[in-house]
């Protein structure tokens, strides 16, 4: 019962904070005054692409611990993080380009954040096809594992050579150069705050339900 | 001194394969050609093409007709279970992964010596030459695509998709110094001075060092059993 | 080396995949010049042992011992002086007999690789193939160039993992051949196999793995074959 309850914190935690964010987002922050309506995307996009880069962080950290210790659990934090990240990204990719749209008038451009993503979004999702095409668990373990290392190298040199490669691109209105309001601020915060909460629970019921299944193929392969 | 001696019989070995079979090299570029006939094809028959956009389709043919090489790097070693044999002997993990990069290294330069002028017989009537700028982008590009390529070739012949998973897992980890690569390469074609192909020589020297370090460390668990 | 120390020692082996157990606990002594033939039902973890005595693979917990050479800090020393034959022939099939034994010399080091590449042809009979391609050998002929590779380094300690399993009668008997020869020069071999006369018939120790554990280890001087056949039966049955 207490196991119940436990596992039930945070998505309980993240119903609240979503319906918070989204009521704050559409009722509490003011309208921006060039952009309109549509930078209210903003909320949900910056905080899916920090923990989009969260994700692949832990997996990055994950993939190190399990080429170290060799633990089942480690693999079940990788792959549960790259699989989370992947989503995250598509989420981010789609939002960004939603808002792209509007306001630099076109869907993509090859800005320095939109081609890390993308290319950070291609690694990680070969990472998940990498883990259908290998039956052994231990195999499948180390293999994700170097890649979710490689691929977490790869980011910064990804990101510096993108902004070598085009040197020309539309100005990009960054949150940080923007002196947010106050208000502004604080919906982006429970943004967060619901974001990062929808993160854990996903993550810690990923996590365990890798380890039951990880558990059943251990049956399995016992009757055989 | 030892290292260098058992990497060397690697590279031997492997070498000596190469010439009696022929395979990946044929292969690489007869690809790499029919590509750059493809893509002429495709650009509009009798048009040309401006330095950007022909960098663009010179690295295009070079790094898929590598694939095709670098696939068999790996999967030779798997038959007949070599790898173990070459586990148990005194030779190390990191000195199978210099050889086979340099394998690799070996096998895109001499397909290079196909390509690089086929290119110029298809594309390159507007477009300077100079081999002497050329070269340093090759030499980086085709060392950063070895050393990764070599990692991901150990991780993908140790699965039932080999061919497929190549360049799924590798195409999106090279981009960078692709990118970089077409980049400088335009500078070139364009007959720019070699100065200014620096900032993107830099950052293909950094790409090529990081990997080669990360491949080196990572390689030994992509070959052993545990 | 003095003669109480073993030559190879073994102790607290586990390892498993996954929650399957495939060595609980294996502790094993053997001598210099010792012939030990282990026998085991399928999935008693024969072929695991061997892979980690090869250093092919890292065990969960206990440790292999080697006497003279580090297992921890210097693999590749313990390595030059091991040998190994499994039921994959580690040749190179694009390669000549020559060539493939000759790479093999010269990444173990052996003076005078060809001389000792051509002793070895002489020995399993394949010194008129010398340049032939390998995959244009027939199966026997490639079985008795693999045997020749195991035995390019002159290794200490020899391990054969199935190796009867697919041979021919010919090579059986080149193989049987070369056995007793490095035996009679006081090598250690440990030979994993499923063929209950072949690994009688040379061994000077017998032991059984089962479900993991080495249920059953005795000199062969000491055992009566028929007993020792009805136990390895039973452990056959009851797996």
């Amino acid at each position: 019962m207490s196991a119940l309850n436990r596992s039930t914190i945070f998505p309980g935690l993240s119903a609240l904070l979503i319906s918070a964010a989204i009521g704050m987002v559409f009722f509490y922050a003011p309208l921006e005054k060039t952009m309109g309506s549509v930078q209210k995307i903003f909320y949900f996009h910056l905080p899916l692409a920090l923990t989009a880069f969260l994700s692949f962080f832990v997996a990055f950290i994950s993939g190190i611990m399990y080429l170290r210790s060799r633990k089942r659990i480690w693999d079940a934090r990788l792959a549960s993080s790259v699989e989370i990240g992947v989503v995250l990204t598509t989420l981010v990719l789609i939002t960004g380009s939603l808002w792209g749209k509007p306001i630099w008038n076109t869907y993509w451009t090859w800005d320095p954040r939109l081609t890390t993503s993308l290319i950070l979004w291609f690694i990680f999702a070969s990472c998940l096809i990498l883990r259908s095409a290998v039956d052994d668990e231990g195999k499948r373990a180390t293999y994700s594992a170097v890649l979710a290392i490689v691929g977490f190298i790869d980011v910064p040199i990804v990101f510096l050579s993108a902004r070598l490669w085009r040197s020309i691109h539309p100005t990009v209105i960054r949150a940080d150069s923007i002196g947010l309001e106050f208000s502004m601020l604080m919906t982006l915060l429970v943004c967060m705050a619901a974001m990062l909460a929808f993160w854990v629970g996903l993550y810690k019921f990923r996590v365990s339900l890798q380890l039951q299944e990880a558990e059943v193929n251990d049956l399995i392969n016992q009757k055989r | 001194m030892k290292s260098l001696r058992q990497i060397r019989f690697l590279l031997d070995k492997d070498l000596r394969i190469e010439l009696r079979k022929k395979e990946s090299l044929v292969s690489m570029a007869f690809f790499g050609a029919l590509i750059l006939v493809m893509l002429n094809i495709s650009s509009g028959i009798g048009r040309q093409v401006d330095a950007e956009t022909g960098a663009g389709i010179l690295w295009v043919a070079i790094i898929f007709s590598s694939v095709l090489g670098l696939g068999r790097v790996f999967s030779r070693e798997k038959e007949n279970g070599c790898v173990a044999a070459l586990l148990i002997s005194p030779v190390t993990p990191g000195e199978i992964f210099v050889a086979k990069t340099l394998v690799n290294f070996t096998l895109m330069l001499l397909s290079e010596l196909v390509l690089v002028p086929v290119f110029y017989v298809l594309f390159g009537a507007q477009l300077s030459f100079s081999l002497l700028t050329l070269l340093p982008v090759l030499l980086l590009v085709n060392l950063g695509f070895s050393t990764t390529g070599t990692l991901i070739s150990a991780i993908s012949a140790g699965t039932r998709r080999n061919e497929v998973l190549l360049p799924i897992l590798l195409f999106p980890l090279i981009l960078p110094l692709t990118a970089l690569a077409v980049k400088a390469t335009a500078a070139t074609m364009a007959a720019k001075p070699f100065a200014e192909l620096l900032p993107q020589l830099e950052p293909m020297f950094a790409f090529c060092v990081i990997f080669s370090a990360v491949g080196y460390l990572l390689f030994p668990f992509t070959i052993r059993e545990d | 080396m003095s003669n109480g120390s073993a030559f190879l020692s073994i102790s607290g082996l586990r390892k498993s995949y996954g929650a399957q157990e495939a060595l609980c606990g294996v502790d094993l002594d053997l001598q210099r010049g010792e012939f030990l033939c282990l026998f085991g039902p399928n999935g008693a973890g024969k072929s695991t042992l061997l892979k980690i005595i090869a250093t092919l693979l890292r065990p969960d917990a206990g440790q292999v011992k080697v006497c003279d050479y580090d297992l921890e800090e210097h693999p590749e020393q313990y390595r030059a002086h091991l040998g190994m034959v499994s039921h994959q022939s580690f040749v190179y099939q694009d390669l000549t007999v020559l060539e493939n034994l000759e790479f093999y010399a010269a990444l173990y080091g052996v003076e005078q690789p060809r001389e000792r590449a051509l002793e070895l042809l002489d020995q399993v009979n394949l010194a008129d193939r010398y340049d032939m391609l390998a995959a244009n050998l027939s199966r026997g002929m490639q079985q008795r160039l693999s045997i020749a590779r195991a035995l390019i380094n002159d290794p200490e300690l020899l391990l054969l993992d199935e190796p009867y399993t697919g041979l021919d009668e010919y090579a059986a008997s080149v193989l049987r051949d070369q056995l007793q020869l490095l035996h009679d020069r006081k090598r250690t071999i440990i030979m994993v196999t499923h063929n209950l006369r072949r690994g009688m018939e040379s061994a000077t120790k017998l032991g059984i793995l089962a479900r993991g554990e080495l249920v059953y280890l005795e000199q062969k001087a000491a055992i009566d074959p028929t007993s020792f056949e009805d136990l390895y039966f039973r452990h056959l049955e009851m797996a």
